[in-house]
């Protein structure tokens, strides 16, 4: 049987029918991966999507969160990916880094420009801030705004280890609710690297690297460029990837570092150690 | 390689009025009219979005502005102010590009980011980045919009206004511009968009539907034109012209429309004293002067003149601009305002003449010159000017009799 590209059946899930892992990268419209090789020389950005499924089952759509999400370009980007193909979606950053008295009405903009990806919709990334922390006042906006995101599949990345806490965790398993486990550098102040499940039917890793020195530069360019050696994903497939697919029976992974394509680099590498795991 | 181009389209929305409302934070509560006070029949130099909506309009008589936005706060225009602001926003684009073309004074900015990837990431972040600090820096919050041409991120930035981002990925221009109305196309005059309203068709899909053979019966040369338009093709560059090489280009909004000639001239001598000492700031020459008449029934007519050597001299770029003057004026209509654009600019030669006593009239001309342009420096450019734009601005400031 043809295998789907990034797309791989771990051991696992809170059944023991196993969990379905899918690969993937955030954001996959970079003219850097041009130059590096990932996409062949004189490619356009228009058909990019295209060769990028050849490759991988899912994609994180990152531009959402610069602008707000509008039906008719998702419509159009949707209808170029393969049938099989699933998108996350991050929320928009007027209702994350943002935030004003008007959110309500941007959830609801939100919700109705990504109707055409609902039925292939993972999830949507709620990307929180590092200056998000567990406030009386902000844990009250994030349960008025997971309230309004009721329906939809989310997962909660946050930035600040004031979060890091049980009764936070117990309060997304009764939502429903995924945590993103990170992977990032170890930084006083940063939500550690957990494989704690909140939600039975996903897990949601995010791969940042862990370029200490240019994580608080405020230069994605510098903020992003690492490159995942073997042995530190061989760790992640020894140790936490068996863990979280253990206990939900779906699994997206994306990888952030997209500086000089290292994002679908790292993406592939990851993917032959599973595969290599699980048929050997 | 070709790479994309990728432009992003910055725009201050009412350019006057958010400046304005920097300089004095009251004015965010009320509806704001910027027009020159005290006269009669002066004209709306900008309004806020409040005002906008209560039916006043760029141009409009500002006794009428005024009787339809009874609130609002009327304020004169200050050119400088809002120059200065320009070139705030201005220094925070050149941080990601050396290709940034903008207006005069209008909060338009076009920012070329094409193969700055490796050095600043992707477009949209550097996009966010410069509206950040424009608004942390500045206390402006401009819409942003990014595409792959000039054309359609300015029609993105039109569906925000007054505030948001849009961006549109390369190759979805044409299905993004196709449900959008014709008169969102930038570039279309009144007539071309009544005209296509005429054949019934009110969409840029609907335009985009005809080849363009069809679109030469009714319009003509503009067939290309709007053909491309409606494809969402525009391979115009983004200038960038270090300011160096920019045109010396500036503008006399008249109080009131006028087509009396001394107060025309007056505000021409103004416009050249302007141009002079920009230009011999720079080091440099003109060699050509044009002149930009905007009529009161919103035509204009562009007419220039030119000269072999080039020119930095307030009294030979007078000549010049009058001839050109001579050559535009050609209707009786109250004029609304005057432009002068000094252009086909070269470094000033720093030779020395062979036979100096033939030049002594002009290095006359040359010192007073100098001497003035010092004098502005240090005190202002209002306190010395030659007689002629003294009396016509009447502000009692000292004046200087030049002889021609």
């Amino acid at each position: 049987m043809n295998r789907q590209p990034g797309k791989i059946l771990l051991a696992g899930g809170p059944d023991k029918r196993g969990c379905d892992i899918f690969l993937g990268t955030s954001g996959y419209s970079y003219t850097e991966w041009v130059d590096n090789g990932f996409y062949p020389p004189g490619t356009k950005s228009a058909t990019m999507l295209e060769l990028y499924s050849r490759c991988f089952s899912t994609v994180e759509l990152n531009y959402v969160w610069y602008q707000m999400a509008r039906a008719e370009p998702l419509a159009r980007m949707a209808a170029k990916a393969p049938q099989h193909f699933r998108f996350s979606s991050k929320l928009t950053r007027t209702m994350t880094h943002e935030r004003d008295s008007e959110w309500r009405a941007q959830l609801q903009l939100y919700r109705e420009g990504i109707v055409p990806i609902l039925e292939r919709l993972v999830a949507v990334l709620v990307q929180l801030p590092p200056d998000f922390d567990r406030t009386v006042g902000n844990r009250r906006y994030l349960a008025e705004l997971l309230d309004g995101l009721q329906g939809l599949p989310v997962a909660v990345e946050f930035r600040h280890a004031s979060w890091a806490i049980d009764s936070v965790f117990k309060e997304l398993e009764r939502r429903r609710v995924t945590l993103v486990t990170v992977d990032e550098p170890e930084l006083p102040g940063l939500f550690p690297s957990l494989d704690v499940i909140t939600n039975p039917d996903l897990f949601y890793v995010r791969f940042h690297g862990r370029n200490e020195s240019g994580w608080r530069s405020d230069n994605m360019q510098k903020k992003f460029d690492y490159d995942y050696s073997e042995n530190e994903l061989f760790l992640w497939c020894e140790q936490k990837l068996p863990q979280l697919a253990a206990h939900a029976s779906h699994g997206v992974i994306y990888f952030n570092n997209h500086v000089r394509a290292q994002a679908p680099n790292n993406a592939r590498r990851l993917e032959k150690i599973l595969l290599n795991r699980a048929t050997g | 390689m070709l790479w994309e181009r990728t432009l992003l389209h910055f725009n201050v929305a009412d350019f006057a009025v958010a400046v304005e409302r920097v300089v004095d934070q009251t004015l965010k509560r009320r509806p704001v009219i910027v027009a020159p006070l005290g006269s009669a029949r002066a004209v709306v130099y900008d309004m806020s979005e409040e005002a906008y909506q209560s039916g006043v309009r760029k141009g409009m008589a500002l006794c009428q502005a005024a009787r339809l936005c009874r609130e609002a706060a009327q304020l004169p225009p200050r050119p400088e102010l809002y120059r200065k602001a320009m070139q705030g926003v201005l220094k925070e684009a050149r941080l990601y590009s050396p290709l940034v073309e903008h207006g005069v004074e209008d909060g338009h900015i076009f920012v070329d980011v094409t193969g700055t990837h490796r050095l600043f990431g992707p477009a949209p972040d550097v996009g966010l980045r410069i509206r950040r600090q424009v608004r942390d820096g500045l206390g402006l919050n401009p819409i942003w919009a990014l595409a792959s041409n000039k054309l359609v991120a300015k029609v993105a930035s039109r569906l925000v206004k007054p505030v948001g981002e849009y961006i549109v990925a390369p190759g979805e221009e044409e299905a993004f511009l196709a449900p959008l109305a014709v008169s969102l196309l930038p570039g279309l005059t009144v007539r071309e968009v009544d005209r296509l309203l005429e054949f019934r068709i009110g969409t840029v899909g609907q335009l985009a539907g005809l080849s363009r053979q069809q679109l030469m019966v009714p319009f003509g040369s503009r067939s290309t034109f709007l053909h491309n338009s409606s494809r969402g093709i525009d391979t115009s560059q983004v200038t960038g012209m270090p300011l160096e090489t920019a045109p010396i280009d500036c503008e006399h909004v008249f109080a009131s429309d006028t087509n009396d000639r001394q107060e025309v001239e007056a505000a021409l001598l103004k416009l050249v004293a302007t141009a002079g000492q920009e230009l011999r700031n720079r080091g440099q020459v003109a060699r050509r002067v044009g002149i930009w008449l905007r009529y009161a029934d919103s035509h204009h007519i562009v007419r220039q003149a030119s000269t072999h050597t080039g020119t930095a001299s307030d009294f030979l770029l007078r000549r010049l601009a009058d001839l050109a003057l001579e050559r535009a004026w050609l209707r009786r209509t109250r004029l609304r305002g005057l432009r002068l654009v000094c252009d086909r600019l070269h470094r000033q030669s720093s030779q020395l003449s062979l036979f100096p006593e033939t030049k002594a009239r002009s290095l006359r001309q040359e010192r007073l010159l100098g001497a003035m342009d010092t004098i502005r420096s240090r005190c202002g450019q209002s306190l010395i000017g030659r007689g002629k734009i003294v009396s016509a601005e009447n502000h009692g400031t000292v004046s200087v009799a030049v002889s021609n």
